[in-house]
């Protein structure tokens, strides 16, 4: 006979899985790929040289931050309009929010270096650098209002709200070249001409570095999804315990308790 | 049967858990004057980053008599340095003003690449006298390697639209 096992609270418990672990490997060989692309076969530019390889890194960066942004307010719409209220999709926001200020800090270490190799200056407080600051501050903000006391839906709700209205920043962010005069350059891709000034083969390593960063991103919302996950467990593992210590409380003082 | 006693119950202090909840707090604040400072440099300085040459003396903002930032493309030939200054004259939309730095401008400057230079006019010359070039690249890419190098570079000196 076989013998039954019932699941065991302190059974192991991982984030990563087989999928996850498959778009592990094909993130890594994108990421070499790019390295690949962008350090060795690609050309320099004639005007920055090799310095232009920063862009390799600092586009795909903050089209991840954009895209991080977007899906925290996705999110935080289905948590607050959904019927359910489901706190998978707070738990989503949070972890998009959090890789998303990471690699917009990315974007702003790789933009200011690219400035004083290209401009002569580290930063300055133009159109387009000073609204990017302002997102990076808003959802540090946002990051710190999830961090409050409170219950978690309440939480949950209010860090919605904010979800929602901070996102609003990302056109503004992305048209500022366009709104006001900067330092900054226009688009070359997403512009509105349509005229895709940039060489072939510095296209496809930028399209290379986009595609690389986007599976990082779903790596890693996967995983810190997950780990928020078991966080929320344990914490109403806490409550089961507690709950469980009261009763056994009330059983070990009723006279009938105890035993049978 | 006898009811749960459901009153809370003294626990005990957890070294740490106090700087855990205050830190959220922290950092709200923070990120609140950050903003704020971030705004303020928006509404001050990046909503007119620069006047164009041809518009000084001609659009609000942009007197002779005050402290400004320039946009203009360096003229072809017009670099000169002894070693100190570095002279050049930048133009946009036909207008022409001439430009001392002190010192050699950063960044990838050189002829018929857009700039902006910080400075004021001098009276007495009525030259530009910067003190910070910082030099405005367009967004197109080429590579070195391209057959349409010389094409490229000829084009480059053409004014800024």
């Amino acid at each position: 006979m076989t013998p039954t096992t019932s699941p065991q609270p302190t059974a192991r418990r991982a984030t990563g899985t087989r999928a996850t672990r498959v778009l592990g490997i094909v993130t890594l060989v994108m990421l070499g790929w790019l390295l690949l692309f962008g350090l060795v076969l690609s050309p320099a530019d004639i005007d920055q040289g090799d310095a232009v390889r920063i862009m390799y890194v600092h586009v795909p960066t903050v089209w991840l931050a954009y895209l991080a942004f977007i899906v925290t307010a996705v999110c935080s719409g289905l948590y607050l309009f959904g019927k359910r209220h489901s706190l998978g999709f707070d738990r989503v926001a949070g972890a998009s929010a959090e890789i998303g200020v990471v690699f917009m800090a990315l974007t702003l270490i790789s933009g200011s270096l690219w400035g004083r190799i290209t401009w002569g200056v580290y930063w300055q407080w133009d159109a387009r650098l000073t609204t990017t600051a302002l997102l990076f501050v808003t959802y540090i903000g946002y990051l710190a209002v999830r961090g409050l006391d409170g219950t978690r839906e309440r939480r949950a709700r209010r860090s919605a709200v904010i979800g929602l209205l901070a996102v609003v920043e990302i056109p503004l962010v992305h048209w500022s070249v366009r709104l006001w005069r900067s330092l900054h350059q226009e688009a070359t891709i997403l512009d509105t001409d349509l005229d895709v000034d940039i060489d072939g083969l510095m296209l496809f390593t930028l399209f290379s570095g986009v595609i690389a960063f986007t599976l990082l991103f779903v790596w890693l919302l996967l995983h810190r999804t997950r780990t928020i996950a078991l966080d929320d467990l344990l914490a109403s593992r806490g409550l089961d315990r507690a709950i469980a210590e009261r009763r056994a409380e009330v059983s070990s003082s009723s006279p009938s308790g105890g035993g049978s | 049967m006898t009811s749960p006693d459901l009153s809370p119950r003294p626990v005990e202090p957890v070294v740490g858990r106090r700087p855990r909840r205050v830190l959220p707090s922290l950092v709200l604040v923070a990120a609140i004057l950050a903003g704020g400072v971030v705004v303020t440099r928006f509404l001050t300085s990046a909503v007119d980053y620069y006047c164009n040459v041809d518009e000084v003396g001609l659009r609000d903002g942009c007197d002779r008599d005050r402290r400004l930032r320039l946009q203009g493309t360096v003229t072809e030939g017009s670099v000169e340095s002894d070693g100190l200054t570095t002279s050049f004259d930048i133009e946009f939309d036909d207008v022409t003003i001439g430009v001392d730095y002190d010192g050699e401008p950063g960044g990838i400057f050189k002829e018929c690449i857009p700039v902006v230079v910080h400075g004021y006019f001098d009276s007495s010359n009525d030259r530009f006298m910067g003190d910070r070039v910082e030099v405005k690249h367009s967004d197109e890419y080429v590579s070195v390697n391209d057959a349409r190098l010389t094409e490229a570079r000829e084009s480059a000196c053409q004014p800024s639209a």
